[in-house]
């Protein structure tokens, strides 16, 4: 039997009839067209589905969508502004974070989590926030390097 | 991959939850994180009617530590055991078990008592929570029944949780004076990765030199549920701390004495290591958390 969930993504609110056994991210990417958000192993192991949900980083392939009424929920569409691409989104650009873009989204909101709470972290700090979200294509290096440029 | 079917409750008070699962019983299951029951669901492992979410329900997700015990709520989040400076100033190894877990998305929304009612052999959580001595609280419609966490796993993926009860609380002693705990993993990656060892050991000294008067051994990966290595500890009563008594702890592990059932490390060859291996992995570990935990305990 549906359920009516009420929650805000990227600052909008939404009201959606999920199904029990739908999955947040599910939800975004079927029902409300929000691809941004990718879906990788579905297990909680590679990250690609990354959402930042009341002001922490998760697996939205874990998320129920009913777990998810009442909430906050900030995805990848939801970091660029009129001013133009979120800081962690363009340095990924220069500093060629991006190979496949598969893992992008996933590692990029992952990395914007870490800078809101801490805004100066150390190698460490970023290989640890990251550490759930993996990458077949660059080694990791440039996404780190591309994370602390914009910590400095 | 889909999910199978079910109904999906949301109690809002303990009694309401204890009230479903007396009522459904073992048609239904309790979900707080999710993060260990939707991967078993998902691969069809598990396929309950009901799910019944004790995630929003409010005492259990507090946290008290008065002097003298840490009481956990069930649904506090591994994320915020890891960062809890509360949890960290007296029961450190316990904070240590939560950095371990998952990875940072996991530990969000997986939460202290999920991970006990796995019962995962390779649990992150169980080894500083036995070495610390720690009880659950297991509440049904008709009363609570308290159950120390060694008495608590029955085998992988079995706890004494029955069909119409719910963890409700975790309970750890604070530690007498002069007494130290460790927790410490091996495994291939830094995160998502099952564990190929862990181990966790707790001391209480009888003074800063002085003799161990308590040890408790917690070995993780090498048996079907987290055990208490006993010939081990034995080794240490009455002992003062020092590298050679520690190697004698450790290697008492391997031999199975006369009145024991098994010997307190019995590890498999699979895919994560030789049986040898993962032996000589305990080994190591115990000696280092030994020496970590007498090192914390000698400071106090």
């Amino acid at each position: 039997m549906a359920k009516l969930i009420h929650l805000t993504i990227n600052d909008k609110e939404y009201d959606v009839a999920v199904a029990p056994n739908e999955t947040l991210v599910d939800m975004l990417r079927y029902r409300l067209g929000l691809t941004g958000t990718k879906k990788g192993c579905g297990l909680g192991d590679c990250g690609s589905c990354t959402v930042i949900m009341d002001g922490s980083a998760v697996n939205s392939c874990l998320v129920l969508a009913v777990q998810a009424d009442g909430s906050q929920i900030t995805t990848v569409e939801g970091l660029e502004t009129d001013e133009g691409l979120h800081p962690v989104q363009r340095a990924f650009i220069e500093h060629g974070a991006i190979q496949c873009g598969f893992c992008s989204s996933g590692m990029i909101v992952s990395a914007k989590n870490l800078l809101d709470k801490n805004p100066h972290p150390t190698e460490a700090d970023v290989r640890t926030a990251l550490s759930g979200n993996l990458c077949r294509c660059t080694g990791y290096q440039k996404i780190v390097d591309a994370v602390l440029s914009v910590g400095k | 991959m889909l999910l199978p079917r079910f109904d999906f409750h949301e109690p809002a008070t303990l009694a309401e939850a204890c009230e479903m699962m007396a009522h459904y019983g073992a048609k239904a299951k309790v979900i707080a994180g999710g993060t260990d029951l939707m991967v078993n669901m998902k691969k069809k492992l598990l396929s309950p009617e009901r799910l019944v979410s004790i995630a929003r329900i409010p005492e259990l997700k507090k946290l008290d530590s008065s002097p003298g015990m840490l009481k956990l709520g069930p649904c506090f989040t591994i994320a915020n055991i890891a960062a809890s400076e509360e949890i960290g100033k007296t029961w450190g190894a316990i904070c240590a078990g939560a950095r371990s877990l998952g990875s940072p998305l996991v530990r969000s929304r997986a939460t202290v008592g999920g991970n006990l009612g796995t019962a995962r052999p390779a649990g992150d959580m169980p080894p500083s929570l036995m070495a610390y001595g720690a009880r659950v609280v297991l509440t049904k419609k008709s009363g609570q029944r308290v159950v120390s966490l060694d008495n608590f796993f029955r085998g992988p993926g079995l706890t004494e949780i029955a069909a119409d009860e719910v963890l409700s609380e975790i309970l750890v002693d604070a530690p007498p004076p002069y007494s130290g705990c460790s927790y410490m993993n091996i495994s291939l990656r830094s995160a998502c990765d099952c564990n190929i060892v862990n181990v966790a050991s707790f001391v209480t000294l009888e003074g800063p030199g002085g003799p161990i008067k308590t040890a408790r051994i917690v070995l993780g990966c090498v048996g079907p549920t987290h055990r208490r290595a006993v010939t081990a500890e034995k080794t240490l009563i009455g002992q003062k701390p020092s590298a050679a008594l520690f190697d004698t702890a450790a290697g008492a592990i391997a031999a199975c004495v006369p009145g024991a059932e098994t010997a307190d490390c019995i590890p498999i060859d699979d895919f994560r290591g030789s049986a040898d291996y993962k032996m000589e992995m305990a080994k190591l570990l115990i000696r280092r958390t030994l020496g970590a935990a007498c090192s914390e305990a000698m400071k106090q």
